[in-house]
């Protein structure tokens, strides 16, 4: 990547008491990137987004934006923009007012203000709701002015603190695309917080999955999707989650033979220490129904959950193993399927450490 | 039994007790009226006979009420800025920050509310000569209020304070505004109902203070109403349709205000800020 950077971090550290919510935090984010950061409740996401923002102070470490170091600047000084996930409008302004609340304190001219605040809302759907309160607007309208309010002040960063989890399922879909676009069309650059792997696979150029204040992985999404290096972003990222099951390398070191009823053997692709424990991690979209002189393990069909367009299917073992599959199924709960592994797609982890096998 | 039932009951008895509650504010009105043998009058009578509406300015002239209200104004008015003006900023400090040191200094304030005006006023009244401060005794005894005060106002307005969700000035913050803009622009207007409901408080509880007044100042022609009251008040009274009068004139502007205000003192105390 050759643009250059607009935000790095570099080993940024932060303390809340004893507690150590971000452990040596390094991010690099090039100019005009999207960038998701996800991991589950908890994990000290919103913790770093307001550290960005100069909402919490850091205890150690450097924060660069456009290549100004802001570790020490208040968020007034930082020019980035913030939507918050409870929106942040506020109450006694109307939208117009909402919007360009940061140019007043800029002391833009009453005369542009209006103009400015047109010009937005026009940009994201709002012109008739321009002189109306907070209150009396839907969530789905909330959301899209506090994106105006960040919108017009063409910040050096956009910050989205889980912007959409208050919104119904399609609306969020919706939503979804309507931010990616606006951050091409601004050229901007986004660090966007979300625990939905969903959103940061779907949206983000690079997604920095985090995990009790580290970052346990950072790559593109696909990257992450193929090559996931731990257990744990394995299995966060993808839907439904990766199947594991403990297995045990074979003596040649090129099959593994899992720890499940008959004890199936399945060919690998990369070579291994002879004899290592592992855990093999499958995804389900990865398993195939197959007839069974071909398959190579067959398991009792416990569960199966159709959308329409996917079958899920839960199949009985220890822990429960589950597929996706496109096409219909021509089985029912009870029936013993043959099942065929993708060998090429396999991830294999060391059981102790939990880190991908390579 | 229907809880419409049970309603009309609790209902009656409310209306009841209120009537119990409010019967001397009645009773001062229709004293203030009589004359002198009515008010002796068994049966007492309960509408006067021959209301004598003179009496009030009767009683405003002899008495020289202009100057004793206007001691009081003046010493509500500085109490309610001197309240107000520093409660408010301990007040949002208390309602932001937590740790143990704001638990502390929350007990204190509670402490103090709880000790009696009768009971702090010989140290004040020590100190305060001893700095001089008896000079000016109406400055001396809005002090004395204001601390006395201040801690209900801390308390109330703390809570309207900690209605306003902190991220509304995170979201000013980054917006571009410094903590003191934040505050003023965007905290203060959305707890304005409560503080200014609570100050309207303070001023309305200050114009009848007495305990402060009547000992620290001296000076007739710099005593408020409550003082001025109670020396008209001598062991051997008679004139209680001139007291009742004196008295009338004393309440009723504060009575006014608080029935024309009350839907704003109500809504103020229990909405928070939001709406
Ligand atoms: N002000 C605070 N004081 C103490 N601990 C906090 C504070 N804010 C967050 N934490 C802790 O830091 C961790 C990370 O929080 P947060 O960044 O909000 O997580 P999330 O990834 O869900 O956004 C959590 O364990 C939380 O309990
Ligand atoms: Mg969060």
């Amino acid at each position: 990547m050759t643009s250059p950077l607009q935000i790095e971090l570099k080993a940024v550290n932060k303390y809340y008491g004893n507690f150590h919510a971000l452990k040596n935090i390094d991010l690099a984010v090039p100019s005009g990137t999207f960038v998701a950061l996800v991991g589950p409740s908890g994990c000290g996401k919103s913790t770093l987004l307001r550290s960005l923002a100069g909402l919490e102070e850091t205890s150690g470490g450097k924060m660069e934006i456009a290549g100004v170091d802001v570790t020490d600047m208040p968020p007034r000084k930082r020019d980035v923009a913030m939507v918050f996930q409870s929106y942040a409008l506020y109450p006694h302004m109307t939208v117009a007012q909402n919007l360009t609340y940061s140019l007043r304190i800029q002391k833009v001219a009453k005369a542009e203000l209006r103009a400015a605040a047109e010009k937005v809302a026009a940009s994201i759907g709002l012109t008739e709701l321009l002189d109306r309160y907070p209150r009396e607007l839907s969530g789905g309208q909330r959301q899209r002015v506090a994106m105006g309010r960040a919108i017009i002040r063409n910040p050096k960063v956009f910050l989205f603190d889980e912007p959409l989890s208050n919104l119904d399922a399609s609306l969020r879909v919706q939503m979804r695309k309507e931010i990616r676009a606006l951050h091409d069309r601004l050229g901007a650059t986004t660090v966007y917080v979300t625990h939905d792997q969903i959103e940061a696979m779907t949206m983000a150029d690079h997604v920095v999955v985090l995990r009790a204040g580290v970052i346990e992985q950072q790559a593109s999404p696909m990257t992450l999707y193929e090559r996931p290096t731990s257990k744990f972003v394995a299995g966060f990222i993808g839907s439904p989650a990766m199947n594991f099951i403990e297995g045990k390398i074979c003596d040649n070191g090129t099959s593994v033979m899992l720890e499940m009823a008959g004890a199936p053997k399945l060919d690998i692709v990369q070579k291994v220490t002879p004899n290592m424990p592992v855990t093999v991690g499958i995804r389900p979209e990865h398993i195939r129904v197959a007839p069974s002189e071909e398959c190579d393990f067959s398991l009792p069909v416990t569960l199966i959950e159709t959308t329409g367009t996917m079958s899920y299917v839960s199949l009985g073992t220890a822990p429960e193993l589950s597929l996706m599959l496109t096409d219909r199924t021509v089985f029912s709960v009870g029936d013993n399927i043959g099942l065929v592994v993708d060998k090429a797609r396999i991830h294999l982890f060391d059981p102790k450490t939990e880190q991908a096998i390579t | 039994m229907t809880s419409n039932r049970i309603q009309y009951t609790l209902l009656g008895i409310a209306v009841i007790f209120a009537l119990v509650y409010l019967f001397p504010l009645y009773w001062m009105y229709v004293t203030a009226l009589k004359s002198g043998t009515e008010i002796f009058a068994i049966p007492p009578t309960f509408v006067p006979n021959e209301p004598n509406w003179g009496v009030f300015g009767y009683v405003w002239e002899v008495r020289g009420m202009g100057k004793f209200l206007w001691n009081s104004l003046v010493i509500a008015t500085g109490t309610m800025i001197i309240t107000a003006g520093l409660g408010t900023g301990c007040a949002y400090v208390l309602a932001r920050y937590r740790n143990v040191w704001i638990d502390v200094a929350l007990f204190l304030i509670l402490m103090l509310q709880v000790l009696p005006a009768s009971l702090m006023i010989t140290p004040l009244f020590v100190g305060f000569s001893q700095i001089g401060l008896l000079n000016t005794p109406r400055f001396a005894v809005i002090l004395a209020v204001s601390a006395k005060a201040m801690p209900f106002f801390v308390i109330l307005v703390r809570a309207t304070f900690m209605a306003v969700p902190g991220e509304l000035e995170e979201a000013a913050l980054v917006d571009g505004n410094s903590r003191v803009g934040a505050f003023v622009s965007i905290v203060l207007p959305l707890a304005k109902n409560g503080v200014l409901v609570s100050a309207i408080l303070i001023f309305m509880q200050a114009f009848g203070e007495f305990v402060y007044s009547k000992s620290i100042i001296q000076d007739v022609n710099l005593q408020p109403a409550s003082v001025g009251l109670n020396a008209f008040m001598g062991p051997n009274t008679i004139e209680w349709n001139n007291i009742m009068a004196y008295a009338t004139i004393y309440v009723t502007p504060i009575l006014a205000a608080f029935v024309l205000l009350q839907q704003r003192i109500v809504a103020g105390l229990t909405s928070g800020a939001l709406k």
